[in-house]
């Protein structure tokens, strides 16, 4: 069988020896074929002078540090997600008791008319207990993002800071408010949904970090 | 980290090479190494032994040196001459001039073919081996090799000419 310069792509393309080895035959007597395949082989032989291997000192340290940094965001990550159940449990609580007590009162036949958003002395120890069990979880979950909140190191997590101590004059103004009127259940629903925009805004920044 | 670290000592040579190859310079293949690391750190519990660690290994690698190619394509067109040069494309290398026109050559491939022409031809991984660490079948590398092999026999064809022609 005689091999013609066209099938010569073909040969290539299937790139065994075997297949080869009729264009190889005609490459003898033919000078474009021979210049082709001669810089064909030319690609694989100086294939391997493109390996390059040299010294790196330094990388192996700079790999080392990334894994240490990557585990210990792990490890803070963790413990984030240690208390998350329990500031999440606690938070669905105290809405779940505000919402019946909001839904409640106005219907309490032993409550005055006049005064519908007051709450029993029974029901506000209850809610008072609710509430600092979330604040603890709240405080919790402030003190796993301590140190991020006291050295923010990008604008993003200084905006943070800022937004927290916000919400933290808002909390210490509503406490003052509430200490005034502890039978106010509008006061309370507003503390809570500023713990739960502080629990937000506490997940938010971990959420950047990790 | 000690297990790490003996996985960096039998494959960051290779891995070196490799990343250089994809993305043409030792800066930035150091900093594919290192994410690749990072990757196989945060992704082992994938790794289910259905394939070599190394190939597991090298197709994190690959995924991170594409990664990192997208970002700094930019960068790596302009410092495409400075880089050849500056690396010496190993000086005791038979053929200096072939070895600078298949390097140049390399980085105006697709990725795919880069990448397939660096595993098989220059790191000498079987085609088998080259799909497993892409993710593509056997036949698919064999045809990215061809083309990848086409172009850049062109080009030491033109070197070729040009060497005859002065």
């Amino acid at each position: 069988m005689t091999f013609d310069c066209r099938q010569l792509e073909d040969a290539l393309r299937e790139g065994d020896p075997e297949a080869l080895a009729p264009a190889r035959a005609h490459a003898e007597a033919c000078a474009s074929c021979r210049e082709q395949l001669d810089a064909w082989d030319a690609v694989s032989q100086g294939a391997p002078l493109l390996r390059s291997r040299w010294e790196s000192p330094a990388l192996w340290s700079r790999i080392e540090t990334a894994i240490a940094q990557e585990a210990a965001r792990r490890r803070e990550r963790r413990r984030l997600m240690r208390w998350l159940p329990s500031a999440a449990a606690a938070a669905a609580l105290l809405a779940a008791f505000a919402a019946w007590l909001a839904l409640r009162v106005p219907t309490a036949p032993d409550l005055a008319a006049a005064d519908q958003r007051l709450l029993t002395e029974r029901a506000l120890r209850d809610v008072e207990r609710s509430e600092a069990q979330y604040a603890a979880s709240i405080e919790r979950l402030a003190k796993v993002a301590g140190p991020l909140v006291a050295k923010p190191d990008t604008p993003l997590l200084a905006s943070y800071r800022e937004k927290l101590q916000l919400l933290d004059a808002a909390i210490a103004d509503c406490r003052s408010e509430i200490e005034r009127n502890r039978f106010n259940a509008q006061l309370r629903q507003e503390l809570l949904s500023i713990y739960r925009e502080k629990q937000r805004t506490l997940e938010q920044l971990m959420g950047e970090r990790t | 980290v000690r297990a790490f670290e003996a996985l960096y000592r039998s494959h960051g040579g290779r891995m070196k090479s490799v990343a250089r190859g994809l993305l043409g310079n030792t800066a930035d293949a150091e900093d594919a190494v290192q994410e690749a690391f990072l990757k196989l750190y945060r992704s082992l519990g994938a790794f289910k032994g259905e394939s070599r660690l190394s190939t597991f290994l090298h197709r994190i690698l690959v995924n991170a040196c594409f990664d990192l190619g997208r970002k700094r394509k930019r960068r790596a067109e302009t410092q495409d001459v400075e880089e050849t040069g500056r690396e010496g494309l190993a000086s005791s290398a038979p053929d200096p001039a072939l070895r600078v026109t298949l390097d140049r050559g390399l980085r105006r491939l697709p990725p795919q073919q880069r990448a397939v022409f660096v595993l098989f031809e220059v790191e000498g991984l079987t085609h088998r081996e080259v799909g497993e660490v892409l993710g593509i079948p056997e036949g698919t590398s064999k045809h990215a090799l061809f083309l990848a092999k086409k172009s850049l026999q062109a080009l030491v064809l033109d070197l070729r000419r040009g060497r005859s022609a002065s």
